[in-house]
């Protein structure tokens, strides 16, 4: 099991300054929140899915595709049954409420594989340098990329546990909801106590190393705006204002709908 | 104050952790100068960790607790700065290498510590290259280290510290979790280091045969230095060692029972085999025959197959071929311990025996029924598994509690599972523990526990992942006796281990495993005698069976060889 999204490949969205990554991602996030219409949010995912392949990262798609079906699948009920519109479908579910669903479902979606493409495009230690160049303090970044990292720490460190009680005879696929949940007590305990512990060796580490031994420091990864940024940051912001405008003017909301 | 102007100088030092039942550290007066290399020893709890700490400032800076005395830096106090400043003249390495990882290159990890220090971009890729060319990762700088073996995991740890260029390096229990060979690769580095550029070297250590190369030899015991002496002398002294919880050289063992005075006893099975010799003493083979015939006898007992493994491969779904061709059978009352290098794929091949895996090709029958038809709940009726660290299987308030869960989760009544954890308890040498908290109990303890939850179920077989990892002499030894007694009470026992003595001494039968193929497989006393075939699969045999394998008779423990010995 690979421990990070993140994978080691020569693409020139790979070699963008993390600056310029951070700033597709947010305007990716942007685009996938002015739209109400299920037709121009899967546009918006056609778009995210179009970048992951030109970074030949979609083969991570593999690692979350239960997590986005899961997401989409309760979206869309839960919007079918609470939301309400002008025009009945079947028993109570309107037809703007079910497509309101489909939008929110593709919406998240489209958001989470961009955050996907990201981590798969972007060491943690970009992000720090990223962050810093942003002139946030260095402290601070580390954080953001070391939480970064503690996510598939936990996770390996949890599927070893869960070896482990299952071969004491845990059972976490039968039983009600509520059952289930106290299930993974045993889960739960051991995962917290270790990575308890184990943070608590990573920092000594940290300080052992020297970290914050000097309020500056320099990085040996090296990053600069080069030409390709200036024209992709040029591009994006274009095609920002264009949907921004086209969102102004009326077009991809989504008539009929009401909470 | 007297001269303080040794690479470390440590005076009256003691220590209370926040919390603490009593002093971590006592009273410890401790010099060490430029470019010694002194080993640590003594059993877990003594302190050996506490006082690495306190070299580079984390004690009193970072660990909350009180400290008395004072610890000097090449003349420096450590009170006096922040770790940081000391960071780089001390390097510290901490004994749990995977938590001290976290960049997402070998390159990155390695530049952390200088970008740290402001060191310019040119320098540091030059620091890189040496520093990965000196613990021989030349050619990693793009590999994620979570994809590293265990030995380069921890070499990596080591360059980590290194690019720092500190004068004095401190390992705690740098080979702990290592296959024999990655243990002497860690060593050969720090040898190489010490000899070349006059580092100063501090290494925590628990096994002996890794001392051999160490000016000094210090041993701490309940937080207070009971010897510190050149390292030859402490070597020889095998009352001190044993009082300690420290396993003597087997040889210097040997040669001490065998009534050879102190100053002359050999350390190292070449010299060993020099003094035997010398001293006309000689294997006598009848007797050795004897021991043959034993293993043999032994051998006749044991009853019908429990686990057969035919022809087995296994791929991950990534592609990798963890196991291929492998055919075993386990039979009613063996004792089988299965070895290899880190990632040889010993591991993966005895989850196929409980169920968390299956075979890709091949069949693997436990009781005569193919393993996918059973499940891993049926399988666990059956096959106990212990896992190589008991943290990650304790989560109850007490003892009894922890013991209680798997025949409770089986839905036995109350006065079952009652007499169950009774029954699991004594066996592990644990009654009236039940009510304690298991995570307030020693490594040791926490081990034995985890034992006592899965003999609660009664299983047929026990198999028991690295049962002697991160445990002293004396509690290897108390580990691996109760092990012995389960066995002689019936119990069919698998072990994966990389302590060699604990095969010789204990297991029936070895099988070793090298690039996902058995390489070797007979009884113990067979497999140790192919030391070619052994370090191919980057395993050492112990000492004393290197000796006898030298005089042309494998023998497996200091007593065997004493048995077999005829005095001049």
């Amino acid at each position: 099991m690979a421990p990070s999204l993140y994978l080691d490949r020569d693409t020139w969205i790979h070699r963008l300054d993390p600056r310029t990554k951070m700033f597709l991602l947010l305007g990716m996030f942007v685009l996938a929140f002015v739209f109400l219409s299920p037709v121009y949010e899967a546009v918006i995912l056609l778009l995210v899915l179009f970048f992951g392949y030109l970074a030949r990262s979609l083969s991570n798609l593999l690692r979350i595709w239960f997590i986005l079906v899961v997401i989409a699948v309760f979206t869309i009920i839960l919007w079918s049954i609470f939301g309400s519109g002008r025009t009945p479908l079947f028993l109570f579910v309107e037809r703007e409420a079910l497509l309101y669903g489909i939008s929110i479902a593709l919406r998240i979606d489209a958001t989470v594989i961009a955050g996907m493409v990201f981590l798969s495009t972007t060491r943690n230690e970009e992000v720090a340098i990223g962050l810093v160049r942003l002139s946030i303090p260095y402290r601070f970044a580390f954080a953001v990329s070391t939480a970064l990292r503690l996510v598939p720490t936990v996770a390996a460190t949890g599927f070893t546990i869960s070896e482990a009680q299952r071969s004491r005879g845990l059972d976490l696929e039968s039983g009600n909801l509520i059952q289930r949940i106290r299930k993974y007590l045993p889960l739960l305990v051991p995962v917290f106590i270790s990575t308890v512990r184990s943070t608590n060796v990573f920092s000594m580490a940290l300080e052992s190393k020297g970290f914050g031994a000097s309020a500056k420091r320099t990085f040996y990864f090296q990053t600069s705006i080069g030409r390709r940024d200036v024209v992709v940051l040029v591009v994006f912001v274009a095609l920002l204002v264009v949907t921004l405008a086209l969102r102004v003017a009326g077009y991809g909301g989504l008539e009929g709908f009401t909470r | 104050m007297g001269d303080a102007s040794g690479a470390l100088s440590v005076r009256g030092l003691g220590y209370r952790y926040r919390g603490g039942k009593g002093h971590a550290l006592k009273n410890v007066d401790l010099e060490i100068g430029e470019g010694e290399f002194v080993v640590v020893m003594g059993p877990s709890g003594a302190g050996k960790s506490t006082l690495c700490t306190a070299f580079n400032g984390l004690i009193p800076h970072f660990l909350r607790g009180r400290m008395e005395g004072d610890v000097f830096v090449r003349g420096r106090s450590t009170r006096e700065g922040k770790v940081g400043e000391f960071a780089q003249e001390v390097g510290l390495v901490f004994q749990d290498f995977e938590a001290q990882l976290f960049s997402t290159n070998v390159a990155l990890e390695v530049a952390f510590g200088p970008e740290n220090f402001r060191v310019d971009h040119e320098e540091m890729e030059r620091r890189v290259e040496g520093v990965l060319g000196r613990v021989r990762l030349t050619g990693f700088e793009g590999r994620e280290p979570a994809t590293l073996s265990g030995g380069q995991k921890q070499r990596l740890a080591i360059a980590s510290v290194l690019a720092i260029e500190p004068r004095i390096l401190c390992l705690d229990e740098p080979t702990t979790d290592l296959d024999p060979l990655g243990k002497l690769g860690v060593f050969q580095i720090a040898e190489e280091l010490r000899q070349r550029e006059d580092v100063t070297l501090v290494v925590v250590e628990h096994e002996t045969e890794e001392t051999l190369d160490a000016d000094r030899i210090v041993i701490l015991r309940e937080g207070e230095i009971v010897a510190d002496r050149p390292a030859h002398e402490v070597l020889r002294d095998v009352d001190l060692l044993e009082e300690s919880s420290v396993m003597p050289l087997q040889v210097t063992r040997l040669f001490k029972e065998l009534g050879v005075e102190r100053e002359e006893l050999p350390l190292t099975p070449q010299e060993g085999v020099e003094e035997f010799r010398r001293r006309g003493f000689s294997v006598n083979p009848e007797r050795h025959r004897e021991l043959i015939a034993a293993d043999e006898e032994r051998g006749r007992e044991y009853g019908e197959p429990v686990i057969e493994v035919e022809d087995l491969a296994h791929r991950y779904p990534n592609g990798v071929v963890a196991l291929e061709g492998v055919d075993l059978t386990v039979r009613r009352g063996e004792f089988l311990a299965v070895l290899g290098q880190n990632g040889s794929g010993k591991t993966t091949l005895v989850k196929h025996f409980n169920g968390l895996l299956y075979p890709t090709e091949g069949h693997v029958r436990v009781g005569g029924e193919e393993t996918g038809k059973q499940g891993i709940r049926k399988l666990g009726q059956r096959i106990g598994y212990v896992f190589q660290n008991p943290d990650h299987q304790i989560f109850s308030d007490t003892v009894a509690d922890e013991v209680a869960f798997g025949p409770k989760i089986r839905g036995m009544e109350d006065d079952e599972t009652k007499e169950r954890v009774a029954e699991a308890l004594r066996a592990v040498g644990m009654e009236g523990y039940d009510e304690e908290d298991p995570f307030g109990l020693t490594k040791g303890g926490r081990q034995r526990v985890a034992v006592a939850s899965v003999l609660a179920v009664r299983p047929e077989v026990l198999i028991l992942d690295e049962p002697t990892t991160g445990l002293d002499y004396a509690e290897q030894r108390s580990m691996m006796d109760l092990v012995r007694r389960l066995n002689e009470a019936g119990s069919t026992i698998i072990i994966v281990t990389h302590t060699m003595w604990v095969v010789a001494e204990y297991a029936h039968r070895a099988a070793v495993i090298r690039q996902g193929r058995v390489v070797l497989n007979g009884t113990v006393r067979e497999v140790f005698a192919e030391e070619e075939v052994l370090r191919d699969a980057s395993l050492r045999p112990p000492h004393i069976v290197s000796l006898g394998n030298s005089l042309g008779h494998t023998v497996l423990s200091v007593e065997e060889m004493l048995r077999a010995t005829e005095e001049g």
